[in-house]
């Protein structure tokens, strides 16, 4: 369970204040499948960077299954992130000079997984995201729709708790949004994985089960189908 | 996670660049050759100026009156003659010797006089020991029959205009310290490749002086040479302990300036390998900062799914080092192959001839590089890189893991 309460992250506090996410509490149960939604500029970014570890609140805290990560120190952060989450980037998600195969197992070797789990993982997950075939292909041998589906692979291959993208298919044609969504979905479903994902695409928005909008660093509204 | 992987990682990225890293490794390449065959010249002309010096005038050892060394009188002959020529003549390592009666005096003719040193030496033993006849460029080495024959440098000729034949007169103090007279003909003019020597220093016939001087007996310098110029200090310890009178000396003691030269070479080369190898250092981390800014998002998604910043910061420095220690081999191989053909063509440089034979050394220069320094600068050019690393690593961590989301 993922739970911010009172989160507030502010630019250039003093003069030209901006308030990119303003006091937001909310909560995000085990296997939900929630867009954060809101125009341009209205805080998804923020919100899901200080939820995800990346960046330090203002004031407020996150809590993730009932530790509050606002409060661990730079290296211990970067660890947590390791194990807890995965993170599935608009763009840059992959090290161009490894394979597809290579970059799942990265994260595996960072955890310091051994080599016959790491690589049966690794093969079960290419299998998973379609790209078994293409296992050795290096990033820029593969579309946009086939890397972020390396990238759901990678970050799924740390076993974290949840995983937050932003934005994953903005880059993405139709077919290839539809195609991630539908890995995303079904691996939500089968093996109840978390996902909070932003989205400016109402395709996108259409498949969520949860739907967070923001306006202003607020939300202001909060639909569970 | 192992290093390996870093490593790999690492060297991968270093080539995604192929152009640029291709530029800094050359630059480093050609630093290396460059500063390396300015060490090799250097070597080379000290090599030689200390070749010519013991070849023409040091020779392995030499041995002289404790006194004479301090007071140039005639009468400071070397003691105990008979058993030092015994000793030398029954050490194998000893090649040859000859002896030498010294003389310092004034020559002078009508164009002005010259101080100078009279080596009197017997013509046949004396060629043994030094290469002076080699050197002859007019006239002949004690060919006349006659005693009074001086062969003299071509600088001390060109001062006082003297030619074959020209009469000269030595003036010296004798062992009661008044002056004495001997008049010589030149027979010979040699040119040592060493104008200093060649200004200072005259050859006559031994007996042309015991003739004139009745009550003189001995001689005041023994060069000895041996089977090796390493075995000096050996066969100096063994003669010391035969000599109480004698001052016997390497000629590193005699010449103290051209030994040091090396010591001295070596510290300056040092300092001039470490100036090139730190402007191409700064050409490495330029590369590397430019490869990072590039980077930044790349390094941000790396820390924001969990690699940590001891681990960013291993995967930059290894590919900052990778950039010299590339070039390094090459770098290497290269020098080491111009070194080897050039130490033995040699190069000629007789556009600076008179420069150099000032210097003491001929106008043919041969490369040397001796092997440690090939090593030392490959150390150089390793830490020089670990050092150059740390800029662009550090640069790195400052990075935030926010710039993997952001869209510009
Ligand atoms: N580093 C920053 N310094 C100052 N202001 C910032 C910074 N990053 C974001 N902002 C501001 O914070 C607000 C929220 O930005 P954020 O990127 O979270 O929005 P977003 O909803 O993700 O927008 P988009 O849909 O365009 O990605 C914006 O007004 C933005 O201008
Ligand atoms: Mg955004």
């Amino acid at each position: 369970m993922i739970e911010t309460k009172n989160l507030s992250k502010i630019y250039n506090p003093g003069k030209f204040e901006v308030k990119a996410v303003n006091n937001i509490s909310a909560l995000f149960k085990e296997g939900e499948f929630t867009s954060v939604v809101g125009p341009s500029g209205s805080g998804k970014t923020t919100f899901l960077n200080c939820v995800g570890g990346l960046d330090q609140p203002t004031s407020g805290e996150v809590i993730i299954s009932g530790e509050n990560i606002t409060k661990l120190s730079g290296s211990k952060i970067i660890n947590y992130r390791l194990n807890n989450i995965g993170f599935v980037f608009q763009a840059y998600n992959l090290i161009p000079v490894l394979s597809a195969k290579e970059n799942i197992e990265m994260i595996m070797l960072l955890q310091g997984v051994d080599e016959n789990n790491r690589i049966s993982r690794t093969n079960e997950l290419l299998n998973q995201v379609g790209l078994y075939e293409m296992r050795n292909r290096r990033p820029s041998q593969l579309s946009g729709g086939q890397q972020q589906r390396v990238a759901v692979a990678r970050a799924l291959a740390s076993k974290p708790k949840f995983i937050l993208a932003d934005e994953p298919t903005a880059n993405l044609d139709s077919k290839s949004t539809s195609n991630l969504l539908d890995i995303m979905s079904q691996l939500n479903e089968a093996e109840n994985i978390t996902f909070i994902f932003s989205t400016h695409d109402q395709r996108v928005i259409d498949r969520a089960r949860r739907v967070v909008t923001l306006e202003d660093g607020k939300i202001v509204n909060d639909n569970k189908k | 996670m192992n290093i390996l992987t870093l490593i790999k990682i690492s060297w991968r990225n270093v080539w995604r660049n192929k152009l640029r890293s291709f530029v800094v490794i050359i630059s480093v390449v050609f630093g290396l050759l460059g500063g390396i065959i300015i060490i090799a010249m250097s070597y080379g002309l000290n090599e030689e100026r200390m070749n010519n010096a013991v070849e023409t005038y040091l020779s392995h050892i030499q041995i002289h009156n404790k006194s004479f060394s301090e007071e140039y009188n005639i009468k400071y002959t070397i003691d105990n003659l008979e058993g030092i020529e015994n000793a030398i003549n029954n050490d194998i390592r000893v090649v040859s010797y000859s002896k030498r009666i010294i003389l310092n005096g004034m020559l002078s003719n009508s164009n002005g006089s010259y101080g100078i040193q009279v080596k009197g030496v017997d013509p046949i033993e004396e060629v043994k020991v030094t290469n002076t006849y080699e050197k002859i460029i007019e006239g002949e080495y004690f060919k006349s029959e006659k005693d009074n024959t001086i062969l003299v440098g071509k600088k001390l000729a060109d001062r006082l205009n003297l030619k074959l034949k020209s009469k000269v007169v030595i003036t010296f103090q004798d062992e009661n310290y008044e002056l004495t007279s001997l008049l010589y003909r030149v027979e010979g003019i040699f040119r040592s490749g060493n104008s200093r020597y060649d200004e200072a220093n005259v050859f006559v016939k031994n007996n042309s002086i015991t003739k004139n001087l009745p009550n003189f007996s001995g001689y005041h310098e023994i060069p000895i040479l041996l089977t090796d110029i390493e075995l000096r200090n050996q066969v100096k310890n063994d003669l010391v302990s035969k000599n109480s009178n004698n001052l016997i000396e390497g000629w590193d003691d005699i010449s103290k300036d051209l030994a040091y030269a090396n010591e001295m070479l070596a510290a300056v080369l040092y300092i001039f390998m470490m100036i090139i190898l730190s402007a191409l250092s700064f050409g490495i981390v330029n590369t590397m900062l430019m490869a990072i800014l590039e980077r930044r998002k790349e390094i941000g998604m790396l820390m924001s799914i969990g690699m940590s910043r001891f681990k960013i910061f291993l995967m930059i420095s290894f590919e900052t080092m990778f950039l010299s220690i590339v070039a390094l081999p090459i770098g290497l191989i290269l020098s080491y192959s111009i070194v080897e053909y050039y130490s033995v063509v040699g190069i000629d440089l007789s556009i600076v001839e008179a420069g150099l034979e000032n210097f003491g050394v001929g106008t043919r220069l041969y490369f040397k590089v001796p092997n440690q320094e090939y090593f030392i600068v490959a150390i150089m050019v390793f830490v020089i890189s670990i050092i150059s690393s740390i800029f662009p690593s550090v640069r790195a961590l400052k990075i935030n893991p926010v710039e993997a989301t952001k869209t510009i």
